[in-house]
C-alpha cells in the first residue's frame, strides 16, 4: 500500500484515498499477458540481512533500502538494464543492532516531491536530494541508549514530515513526532503514554467509545511509573487524509508482555490514534485490546478508502490487526463497523461494536509463571506493517499471513537501559488446521476471505495488486508469483535464489515499459525477526519461530537481491 | 580380615559425604583480582587473572555457580535477545560459532565491556563474580561435550535439551553465512 | 514437694510466658485467630478429657484383683450376663468415638469454614514470595495507587485484609500465628488467606515452609494501624522517593542508580527500576531489612550493603564494591528514604 501511495504522490499528485481517479499506468500486465514475464535484470546489494524494504519508485528512479548498516541505491532503468545513479551510506551506531527487536530493516524513503525523506534504524531522520543523493539535512529521532529504534518509513503530510519511535521489546516510550519538511526542524512531539498533555489529548479529543476517556488515563491507567517505560511504540504504518488534515497511526503493545508487572488499562497503547496534521492534537483514540494479554499492538497495516458501507457513503479507515482481524472504522469518528477474522483466532472472541471491547477468551488469558498453550494469533503477528493492499479494481483486501499460535509463558522482566523487557517464553505452533501462512484476499463488505492461498511456510512479501487484475507477491521459500486478483488462480511463478519478506513494485519506465521488480533475501534461517546466527534447535529462538521454522533449510544465501521483470 | 573390609567400606563410604563447595561469599581482594583479566589488544582471548588459576577454575566446574549463572542469565534480560540460547535479535549461543571467541576471558570481555554489535555493556549492573558465573553458564550452553555439573532442565518452558546433556553435542552447525 | 513447688511457681508461669507476645496462636488478635485458638483450646480439652478417661480405665484393668476366675476345665463355657455387659461397654466406647469425632469434625470445619468469610469491603494484599523475602503489593480500583513494598504489611484496624499469596520460586507458606492460620505460596498456583486485626499492634510473621539456606531468615511483621493512620501512610508511600536533603544524600542517589543497585531494586523518581529485588523508594519507613533479619537503621543499611554474604550468607544479593565514601554515602540516602 506504501508502495502504492507513493506511486499515486510520484504520479499523481498529493496523496488520494484509493477510490479517487488517479493516473492509473496503463494496464499492459494481464492475466493474459502475465505468462510472458520475464527476468531482464538482477543487482546484488551486498548485506546479507533480512530485505524488509520494497524497491521504490521516485521519478524514473527505482530507490532500494537495505538493512542496517544501511545504504540507499538509486537505480535507473535504462532498455532493461539497471545501471547505479547514486548510492547514500549514512553513519551508523552500531549498537543499534542490539536493541532493534525484529531484523535490521526497516521501509525505505518517502518521496516527496525532488526530495526523499529517510528514516534509519539507529535514529536518524534525513532529507536528500532525490536526483543526487545528497543530504539536505539530518536530525535525530530516536535514541539508541534507551532502546529506541526507526522501524518505519517517514510520512509526509503536506509540508511536515512525521516520524514514530519503536522499541516496544525494551520498555521505550512510544512517541510520534512532526518536523518541518524542509529544514527538520522540529513542530510537536506526543508520547503514547503520560499525562493528556502529553500524549495531546485536549478539549478536540472526542473518541467514539466511553471507555476511551478519563483524564490523564496514560498515566492512572498505569502502575506507578510504569508509563515511564510502557512501549506503545509507532513503528507500524502511518497514514495522512488531506482532506480531514488527519493524520493516523496505530501504538504498540505495552511493555513488558508479562501482564502482571502492569495491572490496569495501559492507555494509550495497544490502540490506533488520529491526530491532527498540524498540531498534533489527538482527535480520536480507539483501544484495540485494553490491559493487552497477546501483544494486539496496532502496528499492522492502516488503509484508507472511501466507499458505500451499508448503503451510506463512508470514510473508511481499513487496519489490518495483530489481533487477527480486520477492522473497518469510520475514519472521521472512529467508529469500529466491522471486525472479522482473517487468520485462526482464539486468544479474544470477537470485538463487541457496541462498547468496541475486545472480548477475551476465558481460557487463553496469560499470567505470570502459567504457560497457556496454543494461543492464536502468535504475538509474532499474523501481518506485516507492509503485508496488505487494496485493490481498486476488484474492491478486494489482499493480505500476506501468518497464521501461527503460540504457547505463552510471562515471566518477570526488568528494566535496565538499553536491554530488553520483554518478560515472556514464547513458542510457535502451528495453527489447529492449514498451513502456516497464505495469502487471503478479503473482502470487506462481508467480512469473510473471497479466496485464499494456502502456503506452507508464512507469507511476508506482498501483495500488490495491479490494475490488471493481477496480484503479485513473494513466498518465504522464494517463490515470486502472480495470481488472478478475482479468483486466486496461480497464472504465473518464478523460483529465486532466497527467501521473499518484502513487497514486489511495480513501475512504468520514462519510455512506457513495465516492470516488476521484487527484491528476495530473507536473512537466515528464521527470517526478518531475528539476525543471521540463530539455531533453530531451541525452540524459542527468534521469539519461538524456531519452534515451528527448524526443519526449513536455510537459504545457501540469504542476502539481498534485486530481480527485474518485464514483458518481452 | 572381615574387620579390615569393613574398615575400607566405611572410609569409601566417608567420602560420599563429602559434598561440592558452595563459595557463598567472595572475598573482595579475591573479587577484584578476577576482575584483572588481560585480553589482547583486539579484546579476543588472553589471559585469565592469576587468582582464576589459582582457585582452579571454580566458574567452569562447580554446579552451584553454574546454576547461579542459569538465574542470572533469566534475571538480567539474556534471553531477551539470545532466547534460551537459540538466538533472536542476539547471536545463538549454542551453534558452537562465536562472533568474539568462547574462551572465558574473551566471554568475560563481552559481558563486562559489551561488544561494538549492539552487546552492552554489564559492568554496572553484575559484580564481577556474577560475570564469571554468566561466563560459566553461557559456556555450557554451546558445550560440545556432556558434563554433569551444568544445570539440568529448565524449570519454566521446555525449549531445548538441558545443558547437562550438551545439546551442541549433536551435528555441530556449519557457521552462518555472512 | 520442693520441686513440686517450683514447678508451679515458676516454669508454669513461664511456659504460660511463651502463649502471649507478637507471634502466638493461643494470643489471637482477630476473629480468625481467634477461632482457631478456640479450635485448638476444644481439641485440647476434649482430647484430654478422652485421653484421661482411657487412662483411667487402663489403670483400673491393670490394677484391679482377679476375682474368682472362670473354672478353669470350662474355658470356652460363656456367661451370657458376662458377654451382655461386655458388649455393653464396647457399644458405648464405640459410641461415644463417633460422637466425639463428628463433634471434632464439625467444629473443625465450622472453624476453619470462617476463615475465609470476612465481612465488609477487604484491601486486597498481594504477597509473593521469593528466596529469601517477600513482595507485599498493596492493590487498588485505580492501577496508579497500587504500592509496592517488601518485607512488612500494614493493615487497618478492623478492616478484613485478603492476601493474595504467590511464589516466584520455590514454595514458602505464610503464618502470622497472632492473625491466621498458615497459607502456603506456591509457584504457578494462587492462594487466598483472609485477615482482621482487631488491635493495633506489631504481629510477626515467618516463613512456614523450608525453602533454602536462608529459610529462617525470611520473616515479616504485620503492622496494625488505626484506619486513618493507615490511609495516611498509604499516601505517604505513593508518593516518590524523597529528595535528597544533603550533598552525602545526593551523592548517595548517583551511586543508586549508577552502579549495580539500580539494575535490581527501584527507587522511584530515580532512574532505578529493577525489579529483582525489593522496592527501595521508601525502605527506611519499613521496621527491618533483608527480611525481618537486621533492624533499618543506618549502620545497618551499611552494614548490609557492604557485606550482604556476611550477613545473610547465600542470599542473592551481591557484595557490590564501593569505596568507603560511596558506602557512607548510599547508607545515607538509604536512611533518608522515609
Amino acid at each position: 500500500m506504501a508502495l502504492w501511495a507513493a506511486l499515486f504522490l510520484a504520479v499523481g499528485g498529493a496523496g488520494r484515498a484509493e477510490d479517487a481517479p488517479g493516473r492509473a499506468p496503463a494496464a499492459a500486465i494481464t492475466p493474459e499477458t502475465v505468462r510472458g514475464l520475464r527476468l531482464v535484470s538482477t543487482f546484488r546489494t551486498g548485506n546479507p540481512q533480512a530485505h524488509v524494504a520494497s524497491p521504490q519508485v521516485a521519478g524514473d528512479r527505482l530507490l532500494v533500502f537495505t538493512p542496517f548498516p544501511h545504504t540507499l541505491f538509486a537505480l535507473k532503468v535504462e532498455a532493461g538494464h539497471l545501471r547505479v545513479d547514486w548510492t547514500f551510506r549514512p553513519d551508523g551506531n552500531r549498537m543499534v543492532e542490539g536493541v532493534a527487536c525484529c531484523g535490521l530493516g526497516l521501509p525505505g524513503p518517502a518521496v516527496a516531491g525532488d526530495r526523499l525523506l529517510l528514516n534509519t534504524l539507529d535514529g536518524h531522520t534525513i532529507a536528500l536530494d532525490a536526483a543526487t543523493g545528497r543530504p539536505l539535512w539530518d536530525v535525530p529521532s530516536a535514541a539508541v541508549p534507551r532502546g529506541e529504534t526507526l522501524a518505519s518509513a517517514p510520512l509526509v503530510a503536506g509540508d511536515r514530515v512525521i516520524v514514530g519511535t519503536a522499541g516496544d521489546d525494551f520498555g521505550i516510550r512510544g512517541r510520534v513526532a512532526a518536523l518541518e519538511a524542509g529544514s527538520g526542524r522540529p513542530l510537536w512531539t506526543r508520547f503514547s503514554t503520560g499525562s493528556d498533555q502529553d500524549v495531546g489529548i485536549g478539549p478536540g479529543f472526542a473518541p467514539f467509545y466511553d471507555r476511551d476517556l478519563g483524564r490523564d488515563a496514560g498515566v492512572t491507567s498505569w502502575p506507578p511509573g510504569g508509563w515511564e517505560r510502557g512501549g506503545g511504540s509507532v513503528s507500524g504504518t502511518l497514514l495522512h487524509d488531506p482532506e480531514l488534515g488527519l493524520v493516523f497511526h496505530g501504538t504498540g503493545r505495552p511493555a513488558p508482555i508479562n501482564p502482571d508487572q502492569r495491572p490496569g488499562g495501559n492507555r494509550w497503547s495497544s490502540g490506533l490514534f488520529a491526530r491532527d496534521a498540524a498540531t498534533g492534537a489527538a482527535r480520536w483514540f480507539y483501544q484495540l485490546a485494553s490491559h493487552d494479554l497477546h501483544g494486539v499492538s496496532g502496528t499492522g497495516p492502516l488503509l484508507m478508502t472511501d466507499r458505500d458501507w451499508k448503503g451510506v457513503r463512508r470514510k473508511l479507515l481499513i487496519h489490518v490487526g495483530l489481533s487477527g482481524y480486520v477492522y473497518v472504522l469510520d475514519r472521521v469518528t472512529g467508529e469500529v463497523l466491522s471486525a472479522e477474522p482473517f487468520v485462526p483466532v482464539n486468544a479474544s472472541r470477537g470485538v463487541d461494536l457496541a462498547t468496541g471491547a475486545l472480548l477475551r477468551s476465558d481460557n487463553k488469558t496469560t499470567r505470570i509463571g502459567t504457560m497457556t498453550r496454543d494461543v492464536c494469533p502468535s504475538l509474532t503477528g499474523p501481518v506485516t506493517p507492509g503485508g496488505a493492499a487494496l485493490s481498486p479494481e476488484t474492491g478486494l483486501l489482499y493480505i500476506a499471513t501468518s497464521r501461527l499460535c503460540m504457547d505463552i509463558e510471562p515471566r518477570p522482566a526488568t528494566y535496565m537501559q538499553g536491554t530488553p523487557f520483554t518478560g515472556a517464553n514464547l513458542r510457535a505452533k502451528r495453527p489447529p488446521n492449514g498451513s502456516l501462512g497464505a495469502l487471503v484476499a478479503w473482502d470487506l463488505a462481508a467480512g469473510k476471505p473471497a479466496w485464499t492461498i494456502q502456503e506452507d511456510l508464512p507469507v511476508l512479501g506482498g501483495p500488490l495488486p495491479l490494475p490488471g487484475g493481477v496480484v503479485f507477491y513473494g513466498t518465504y521459500d522464494g517463490y515470486l508469483k502472480a495470481v488472478g486478483a478475482r479468483d486466486g488462480r496461480v497464472l504465473w511463478q518464478e523460483k529465486l535464489a532466497s527467501g521473499i519478506v518484502a513487497a514486489p513494485t511495480f513501475f512504468t519506465a520514462p519510455d512506457g515499459a513495465q516492470y516488476v521488480s521484487v527484491l528476495a533475501g530473507q536473512g537466515g534461517a528464521l527470517g526478518p525477526s531475528a539476525g543471521l546466527e540463530v539455531d533453530a534447535r531451541d525452540a524459542t529462538a527468534a521469539r519461538g519461530l524456531g519452534n515451528v521454522l527448524r526443519g526449513v533449510p536455510p537459504p545457501e544465501d540469504g542476502g539481498g537481491a534485486l530481480y527485474l521483470f518485464a514483458l518481452p | 580380615m572381615k574387620r579390615r573390609a569393613a574398615l575400607v567400606m566405611a572410609v569409601a563410604m566417608l567420602v560420599g559425604c563429602q559434598r561440592e563447595q558452595r563459595d557463598l561469599r567472595l572475598d573482595p581482594p579475591v573479587a577484584a583480582a578476577l576482575d584483572q583479566v588481560a585480553p589482547t589488544a583486539n579484546g579476543i582471548g588472553g589471559a585469565p587473572p592469576d587468582v582464576y588459576v589459582a582457585l582452579g577454575g571454580p566458574y567452569e566446574s562447580n554446579a552451584y555457580n553454574l546454576g547461579e549463572g542459569k538465574r542470572l542469565y533469566t534475571w538480567f534480560n539474556c534471553k531477551g535477545c539470545h532466547a534460551d540460547g537459540g538466538g533472536a535479535s542476539g547471536p545463538a549461543l549454542m551453534d558452537g560459532w562465536w562472533r568474539y571467541g568462547a574462551d572465558p576471558v574473551s566471554l568475560f570481555v563481552s559481558l563486562r565491556d559489551g561488544r561494538p554489535n549492539g552487546m552492552p555493556a554489564y559492568r554496572d549492573k553484575l559484580t564481577t563474580e556474577q560475570i564469571w558465573q554468566l561466563v560459566g553458564y553461557v559456556q555450557t550452553i554451546g558445550m560440545a561435550s556432556a558434563t554433569t555439573a551444568a544445570p539440568s532442565r529448565n524449570d519454566e518452558m521446555q525449549s531445548r535439551p538441558a545443558e547437562n546433556r550438551a545439546p551442541a553435542a549433536a551435528d555441530l552447525p556449519t557457521p552462518p553465512s555472512r | 514437694m520442693r520441686l513440686r513447688h517450683l514447678i508451679v511457681s515458676v516454669l508454669l508461669p513461664l511456659a504460660a510466658g511463651g502463649c502471649a507476645g507478637s507471634q502466638s496462636a493461643l494470643d489471637p488478635q482477630g476473629p480468625n485467630a481467634a477461632s482457631l485458638a478456640w479450635l485448638i483450646g476444644a481439641f485440647t480439652i476434649v482430647c484430654g478429657i478422652v485421653w484421661l478417661l482411657v487412662m483411667i480405665v487402663v489403670g483400673v484393668a491393670l490394677l484391679r484383683r482377679r476375682g474368682a476366675a472362670e473354672p478353669a476345665d470350662t474355658p470356652l463355657a460363656e456367661d451370657p450376663g458376662r458377654e451382655r455387659r461386655k458388649g455393653a461397654v464396647v457399644l458405648a466406647a464405640v459410641l461415644a468415638t463417633v460422637v466425639i469425632v463428628t463433634g471434632l469434625t464439625v467444629i473443625s470445619y465450622l472453624a476453619t469454614h470462617s476463615l475465609t468469610a470476612a465481612s465488609g469491603e477487604p484491601l486486597v494484599v498481594r504477597l509473593r514470595g521469593y528466596q529469601w523475602w517477600w513482595e507485599v503489593t498493596y492493590t487498588s480500583p485505580s492501577p496508579d495507587r497500587f504500592v509496592t513494598s517488601a518485607n512488612e504489611i500494614r493493615v487497618p484496624v478492623g478492616r478484613p485484609v485478603r492476601l493474595e499469596l504467590s511464589a516466584a520460586d520455590v514454595i514458602h507458606s505464610f503464618w502470622v500465628p497472632s492473625l491466621a492460620g498458615k497459607q502456603d505460596l506456591i509457584p504457578g498456583r494462587d492462594n487466598q488467606l483472609t485477615f482482621t486485626a482487631e488491635r493495633p499492634g506489631i504481629y510477626r510473621a515467618q516463613c512456614a515452609e523450608f525453602c533454602g539456606v536462608q529459610h529462617a531468615r525470611m520473616a515479616l511483621v504485620v503492622v496494625a494501624l488505626p484506619p486513618d493512620e493507615f490511609a495516611a501512610w498509604l499516601d505517604g508511600q505513593l508518593r516518590d522517593a524523597a529528595t535528597p536533603a544533603n550533598e552525602e544524600e545526593a551523592a548517595g542517589r548517583e551511586v543508586a542508580s549508577g552502579k549495580a543497585c539500580a539494575a535490581c531494586h527501584t527507587i522511584r523518581g530515580t532512574p532505578a527500576a529493577g525489579t529483582l529485588g525489593p522496592d527501595l523508594t521508601h525502605v527506611a519507613s519499613r521496621q527491618t531489612i533483608a527480611a525481618g533479619t537486621l533492624p533499618t537503621t543506618r549502620g545497618s543499611l551499611a552494614a548490609w550493603i557492604a557485606d550482604p554474604q556476611g550477613v545473610k550468607p547465600g542470599n542473592k544479593m551481591p557484595m557490590v564494591p564501593l569505596s568507603a565514601d560511596e558506602l557512607r554515602a548510599v547508607s545515607a540516602y538509604m536512611a533518608s528514604l522515609k
